[in-house]
């Protein structure tokens, strides 16, 4: 894992993304993949797992790095740029030929 | 606008890929890689997983450059992706935040699993100058033949941790206990076993830190004392 940008929130990041990995490579391979109600419970499952395991930890993680950005005014830099693009939409890599 | 795209085939499958594409920092094909942190993320009701992440890097500047226009050769970018394990697919947007007057830089890329299992890259990235005082297609040609080099690279980092994500599951005890052939020579070593004997001490205190990841991490972040 690379540095927090600041580095007070070194070793939580460390911690968090140890604990994140882990279920992240389960994330990636679910069980089940056949109907939209399987889906949304294992979702729901998968959820509450992650809540349970780094859900501490990435609330402190989270808010360290937020105090960062805010005393380095970093947070204004990124506020405008969601301004300038909505960064609510999920991006779109449309597939052009390959 | 200068638009540039590549697509890349991968013979591993979507899970492994997608896994090192998101542990691809740091690697020793991205020293310039200065921080990098989660910022938000969230499962969506459909199950996909939505991230963004703030990513410090080291910059180089062109020789011709005129240095009083930027503060300093480091650049600030968000990195958003989705991530959907049920359709196989991760899209990825990353942008500059700073110095986008003098060059914006999108890139766009996506995996997807094949039929054979595979999975396909495809990479595009739009570079946009706004300088004037008749640099600006000097700028943007720049960006792109920069861009071109360091896809290469990234791709070699990338393929780093693959080879490392397949060597830990096909031998978990294996890693961690002798250099890697695959490392290049600058890769920090020292204490290389006293520190994986320490990690597996802590890997044994605490389930979250089992699987591949944190096998893999070893190598590069061995914990500090």
């Amino acid at each position: 894992m690379a540095s927090s940008l600041s580095p007070e929130c070194t070793p939580l990041k460390t911690t968090y993304d140890t604990c994140f990995n882990a279920w992240f490579e389960g994330y990636l391979e679910p069980a089940v993949s056949k109907t939209p109600a399987e889906r949304t419970a294992y979702s729901k499952e998968k959820a509450d797992e992650f809540e349970q395991k780094c859900g501490k930890v990435w609330k402190d993680y989270k808010a360290c790095v937020q105090n960062a950005m805010k005393a380095s005014g970093l947070e204004g830099a990124l506020q405008q740029a969601r301004d300038e693009h909505s960064l609510a939409v999920p991006p779109k890599a449309e597939s052009s030929g390959h | 606008m200068k638009f540039f795209s590549q697509s890349f085939l991968y013979d591993d499958n979507w899970p492994i890929v997608s896994l090192a594409y998101f542990l691809r920092y740091p690697n020793p094909y991205a020293s310039h890689v200065l921080s990098c942190d989660v910022i938000s993320r969230e499962q969506t009701p459909t199950g996909t997983l939505l991230t963004t992440r703030l990513i410090l890097k080291r910059g180089n500047l062109p020789r011709w450059f005129p240095k009083q226009f930027v503060s300093r050769a480091e650049s600030w970018l968000v990195e958003e992706s989705e991530v959907d394990p049920y359709g196989k697919i991760v899209k990825c947007r990353t942008r500059n935040l700073d110095n986008v007057k003098v060059m914006r830089v999108e890139e766009l890329v996506e995996f997807r699993q094949t039929e054979e299992s595979k999975t396909l890259q495809h990479t595009e990235v739009r570079i946009t100058s706004g300088f004037g005082w008749g640099l600006t297609k000097r700028i943007e040609t720049y960006g792109i033949t920069k861009f071109k080099q360091n896809i290469q690279r990234s791709r070699e980092g990338v393929h780093l941790i693959l080879g490392l994500i397949r060597q830990s599951r096909l031998q978990p005890m294996a890693i961690g206990h002798g250099p890697f052939p695959g490392l290049p020579h600058h890769t920090p070593t020292s204490d290389c076993s006293k520190e994986a004997h320490k990690e597996s001490q802590a890997a044994s205190l605490s389930a979250s830190t089992t699987g591949a990841w944190s096998r893999v991490r070893n190598w590069f972040y061995p914990q500090r004392s």
